[in-house]
């Protein structure tokens, strides 16, 4: 109880942090919608206009994957600046139960972005909210949503190892909306990129809600799928930070490193 | 012109103290292409447009993210080092030092496109007529120039505003939007069609296109012309605007305000 009351603390007051913030309010408000819009135009273009549902909900999931992905490549870096990162270490906590409501944090920000594009689809292009199961949707968002951000913290805690985060997070984003299966369906990707969507949580997030929109497949098995998936990035992610940060502290570079 | 060449050089060199070749690989290479393949394929999927279509367009388009983001840093940059009150105190006229600086990223950028072309008609079979290659060249260069006046403007807003970030940011998304380089511009509405038309990228895509499609140059001629015409309005935007709010910050004494 205590653990999920650190873990809801923390993740609150990181959200409320984000909140304050000018460029990550107006970021995470605007750049979704114009990626809702992007995706909505390319579905009219194209051959499949009765998709447009699946369009905005796929805009969705990549705004999320955005999300998670600039805010636990920069989660260290972020506390470090502020003057923070030495203090959240020296909580008598494991380091990982510190930094996961970050990425949580960034994963629960995105999650407005899935919200935004249905309701811009909705009241600006008119798509209808069809979606075949409705339950499994309201379950399989904010799941996905808890998925990504435990991958979250396997993100953060390799990032730490890397001197150059900001490189990796900005190559990192379309390769993952490409593998995953966010808009393109993995079908039409050459066939060796399947092994590497198969055990990414991302592309079983994009799968479950897709399933629970469209009704092409059981839900559950793929939500299932994605937080094994995302648990076991956890439990290396916090083996990860564990080790950075008894490294870091050795050397004593946590401000530098 | 030398001290448009040199400070837009030393200004460039001064970006390398924290710019790796990690992030330059990373971030100005791979991205784009990855951008580039995505798009591609979702194009492929949708029955939008052919491959060629994704890479020329996403090629010309992989300029703007280094000029966008160069082109602000240059002016904004100054102002959250500390070091934009020396640069004005200098004797020298500040226009030319400015817009001295929209040069090595056009250039950056111009590189990026060309890796990005080549790299991506690698990738998925795309061969572009040998006669069309300088024009090409041309072509991105323009664009490139073009985009790093654009993003020059934002830089100039960044002497009154406090987060310019958040406005190229936005505006380079907008440029994936609005430019026709996914969307074939007759699938968008007329107001977007508009409102590209004033953006850089726009006319030189549809240059580029051309000049691959074995158009000729001549073909390519007056896009290209439309899109000098909106570079050079940038430059001149871009100008005014470091005037105007240069003569305002020291009006109000918010020089160094962050």
């Amino acid at each position: 109880m205590t653990l999920l009351r650190l873990i809801g603390v923390a993740t609150l007051l990181h959200v409320k942090q984000l909140s304050r913030s000018q460029f990550e309010i107006a970021t995470a408000l605007f750049v979704p919608l114009v990626q809702a819009t992007l995706a909505v135009y390319l579905f009219r273009a194209g051959t499949e206009p009765h998709r447009l549902l699946e369009a905005a909900v796929g805009a969705g999931m990549m705004a999320v994957w955005s999300s998670v992905l600039f805010g636990s490549g920069g989660a260290i870096q972020m506390q470090r600046w502020q003057g923070t990162l030495e203090m959240l270490m020296l909580a008598p906590r494991p380091p990982a139960l510190l930094v996961f409501p970050i990425t949580l944090a960034t994963a629960v920000t995105g999650t407005y972005a899935m919200i935004a594009t249905l309701l811009w689809g909705g009241l600006v292009y008119r798509i209808p909210l069809d979606v075949a199961d409705p339950v499994a949707f309201a379950v399989s968002v904010p799941a996905a949503i808890l998925g990504l951000g435990m991958f979250g913290l396997l993100l953060a805690s390799t990032f730490v190892l890397l001197p150059n985060a900001n490189a990796i997070n900005n190559t990192l984003e379309y390769p993952i909306w490409l593998v995953s299966g966010m808009l393109v369906p993995i079908t039409v990707l050459p066939g060796w990129t399947g092994p590497i969507g198969a055990v990414l949580p991302t592309t079983w997030a994009a799968r479950a809600v897709r399933e629970s929109v469209t009704g092409s497949g059981p839900v559950w098995p793929s939500l299932g799928i994605c937080l094994a998936i995302s648990a076991v990035c956890l439990a290396a992610g916090a083996v990860t930070m564990s080790y950075v940060e008894r490294r870091a502290r050795a050397n004593a570079t946590l401000a530098l490193a | 012109m030398r001290l448009l060449a040199v400070g837009g050089v030393i200004a460039y060199r001064a970006l390398f103290n924290w710019t790796t070749p990690s992030m330059f690989v990373g971030t100005l290479l791979v991205g784009p292409l990855f951008q580039l393949l995505f798009f591609a394929f979702l194009g492929r999927q949708l029955g939008v447009a052919d491959d060629t279509f994704y890479i020329v367009g996403n090629a010309v388009l992989a300029a703007s993210l280094a000029c966008v983001f160069g082109g602000t840093m240059a002016v904004s940059n100054e102002r959250r080092y500390g070091t934009l009150g020396h640069v004005l105190l200098s004797p020298r006229p500040r226009t030319l030092v400015f817009l001295g600086r929209a040069i090595p990223y056009a250039g950056n950028g111009l590189l990026i496109a060309a890796f990005t072309l080549t790299v991506g008609s690698l990738l998925l079979g795309l061969r572009i007529p040998l006669g069309a290659l300088p024009g090409l060249a041309l072509t991105l260069a323009v664009g490139s120039l073009s985009c790093a006046f654009f993003g020059l403007t934002l830089g100039a807003l960044g002497l009154r505003f406090r987060d310019v970030w958040l406005v190229s940011n936005v505006s380079v998304s907008l440029l994936l939007l609005l430019t026709g380089v996914n969307v074939p511009a007759d699938h968008l509405p007329a107001w977007m069609r508009v409102v590209g038309g004033g953006l850089p990228i726009t006319h030189s895509a549809e240059a580029a296109r051309r000049l691959v499609a074995g158009d000729g140059f001549g073909a390519a001629l007056s896009p290209l012309g439309r899109e000098v015409a909106v570079g050079a309005a940038y430059a001149v935007v871009a100008a005014l605007l470091l005037k105007i709010f240069e003569a305002e910050s020291r009006r109000r004494a918010s020089l160094d305000t962050l």
